[in-house]
């Protein structure tokens, strides 16, 4: 097992790293930037090292700065958390070539799986369904983007080949739309990720984000730990994420799951990784992408399967083959993370802040995962995620229920946060019901006319059913 | 001093078995003596323990976050954990590291080191080397004036924008 692992992260992942390593023994170095030296992580872990001024990419993304500090300071391993370097072929390669472990896929794996085209290329030669989209390596014309679109039908997806997250992604109704957003959703890839190269993707309206975590070892061991529904986004931001999804059947688990880890197997994948879906209202599914990291939302999946996903990642990486088999995964109860950004609950702009009184909610069933503390000044450099609030219950109404109950005991004075749309978010009627799609955050971005007028309806058809 | 404050101050006389703490801080001065108390064995006079607040907000932080009281501090210069930039003069300024990596204080292990404390040094002279992936980067004067003192070791792990020296400016 690693002597030393640095932390090459910050925040909310970056204690959720270091905790894990205290169980496993092992030591941990933390990396800050000058904005962060007074962050919870830094003080958490055994030692600290600043690395560059506030900008990211003179800190978290500055990898001569990192592998300095791995060489210097003596690291035997790296964890990469989500986010910044976590899927940089370069940064993966960089630690290799150090000599040392990254705690990941290969570069290989992340180089492959971030070509988008070229991953929808071998899901499709592997028998894993695809959706109907442009074909070979993408495009970067205007003209072979409307041959493509042509042929799709519209609506399509104008996406990044290079990119993740949302950016450089645009939903496209008419070739009007397409002349007009193909050069703004090309532009925003190359200012993102270097790259002008796009491609299409049928879209499927009201379909559901629908992943799958996978867990491979060295050993070309692959199992799949069930989904997570992520479908309630804002802007292609998650917001609010579910394990199970509230539509899954036990047939379609398997289906799924099956397609996930045949994946992972194609490639030869090893650590952890997750295989995203679109689930259609008719039940097809189709492959969107693979993400070669733990994921944000990965603590819903540890609490319904009762696995702790951030040490078997460590273990992974020190060699140890992974500590379950298929039929041992069992997907009990429900669980929910409720996203919580530091940002204007109307305009959704980051609100940077002091925090005052803080108070995190506790009790059965409750997890907080934060950075915050009382006095914490949230700096205005870095992503605004600044907690995560899981709650797990034996069934999904319970945890709705338990979700809202600790969303009201959430203190965090100072800053504002989205709390409030959480609580309209699980007091929503169709979210009760698990009848929602990747446009549900929509109606709470109209008007307020609008949901005081659907809030009336439902009174009147709940008392009238 | 607040109650909550004067409670973490007896609970750590408590944990170190103080007889007498004796705090003084920009709010005022603090004396606590532990009533009924017998003398040490040798008949010397309990020692009175002067800590800052700061160091007693540090200690219960550390409580809070896990970490054990008794742990040394690190060999490596982590400078925004315990170690506060050295007090200088108007007319000095720090030499800070830019990068992260290795000071050296000459260019190979048999050269002169660069400058010694006393040192006339022109702007853009080479005060020292930190080496960083095999790379070695040399840093150079920003300033003319004198090398009043340097700061690290020969060989110390240096972490970005720690101090290596203090700078007379003229």
């Amino acid at each position: 097992m690693f002597k030393k692992l640095l932390v090459a992260n910050r925040g909310t992942i970056a204690i959720r790293i270091i905790r894990a390593c205290r169980e496993l023994g092992i030591n941990t170095i933390a990396i800050y930037s000058t904005a962060d030296k007074d962050a919870l992580h830094v003080r958490m872990a055994d030692e600290a090292v600043c690395i560059g001024p506030a900008a990211a990419e003179d800190s978290y993304l500055n990898i001569p700065s990192i592998i300095s500090t791995v060489l210097t300071y003596g690291a035997d391993a790296v964890h990469p958390g989500y986010g910044f370097l976590s899927e940089n072929g370069d940064f993966a390669e960089a630690c290799r070539r150090s000599g040392v472990n990254f705690v990941g896929p290969r570069a290989r794996h992340i180089r492959l799986m971030g070509d988008k085209p070229r991953a929808r290329r071998i899901m499709k030669r592997a028998g894993v369904p695809v959706l109907p989209g442009s074909e070979g390596t993408g495009v970067t014309e205007l003209k072979d983007a409307q041959a493509d679109a042509t042929r799709l039908g519209y609506p399509v997806l104008i996406k990044a080949a290079a990119g993740g997250g949302g950016k450089g992604m645009r939903i496209v109704r008419d070739a009007h739309e397409l002349t007009r957003l193909f050069p703004i959703a090309r532009g925003e890839s190359e200012a993102a990720f270097g790259s002008r190269t796009m491609y299409l993707e049928k879209y499927l309206e009201r379909a559901r984000h629908v992943e799958f975590q996978i867990l491979a070892d060295n050993n070309r061991n692959v199992i799949h730990l069930g989904e997570r529904d992520c479908s309630i986004q804002r802007r292609h931001q998650k917001v609010l994420e579910e394990a199970p999804c509230p539509v899954m059947t036990k047939r379609l688990r398997e289906k799924m799951g099956k397609a996930a880890v045949r994946a992972a197997t194609v490639v030869g994948y090893s650590n952890v990784g997750t295989v995203e879906f679109l689930l259609a209202d008719d039940g097809q599914f189709y492959f969107i992408e693979m993400n070669t990291r733990i994921q944000v939302e990965h603590g819903v999946t540890e609490m319904v399967t009762s696995t702790d996903l951030v040490k078997e990642s460590i273990r992974i990486a020190a060699g140890e083959p992974m500590g379950m088999k298929q039929r041992q995964i069992e997907i009990k109860g429900a669980a929910i993370e409720c996203r919580i950004y530091a940002e204007d609950p109307d305009s959704h702009l980051p609100a940077p802040g002091v925090v005052s009184n803080h108070h995190a909610p506790g009790g059965l069933g409750v997890r907080v995962e934060t950075a915050l503390y009382d006095g914490y000044r949230v700096p205005v450099h870095y992503d605004p995620l600044i907690a995560k609030l899981i709650t797990h219950a034996d069934t999904r109404a319970l945890a709705i229920v338990r979700s809202k109950a600790a969303l009201r005991e959430y203190v965090i004075d100072g800053i504002r946060t989205n709390i409030p749309l959480h609580l309209k978010i699980l007091d929503d009627a169709d979210f009760k019901r698990g009848e929602f799609a990747t446009d549900f955050l929509e109606r709470y971005e109209h008007a307020p006319a609008a949901p005081k007028v659907s809030a009336a309806i439902e009174r009147v058809t709940a008392k009238a059913s | 001093m607040e109650v909550r404050e004067l409670k973490t101050l007896l609970a750590l006389m408590q944990d170190f078995g103080l007889v007498e703490l004796e705090i003084e801080d920009k709010k005022g001065k603090v004396r606590l003596v532990r009533a009924g108390v017998a003398a040490s064995a040798t008949g010397t006079p309990p020692a009175a323990v002067a800590a800052s607040s700061k160091e007693i907000a540090a200690r219960a932080f550390e409580l809070r976050t896990g970490k054990e009281a008794s742990k040394p501090a690190t060999s490596s210069g982590n400078g925004a954990r315990g170690s506060e930039p050295p007090a200088i003069a108007e007319n000095q300024k720090l030499i800070a590291s830019p990068m992260v990596g290795t000071f050296y204080r000459a260019a190979s292990p048999d050269s002169d080191p660069f400058v010694e404390e006393g040192d006339s040094v022109r702007k853009g002279q080479a005060l020292c080397i930190i080496e960083a992936m095999k790379m070695m980067n040399e840093i150079e004067a920003d300033a003319g004036g004198r090398i009043v003192r340097i700061l690290c070791e020969n060989g110390q792990p240096i972490e970005y924008g720690q101090p290596l020296m203090v700078l007379e400016i003229g």
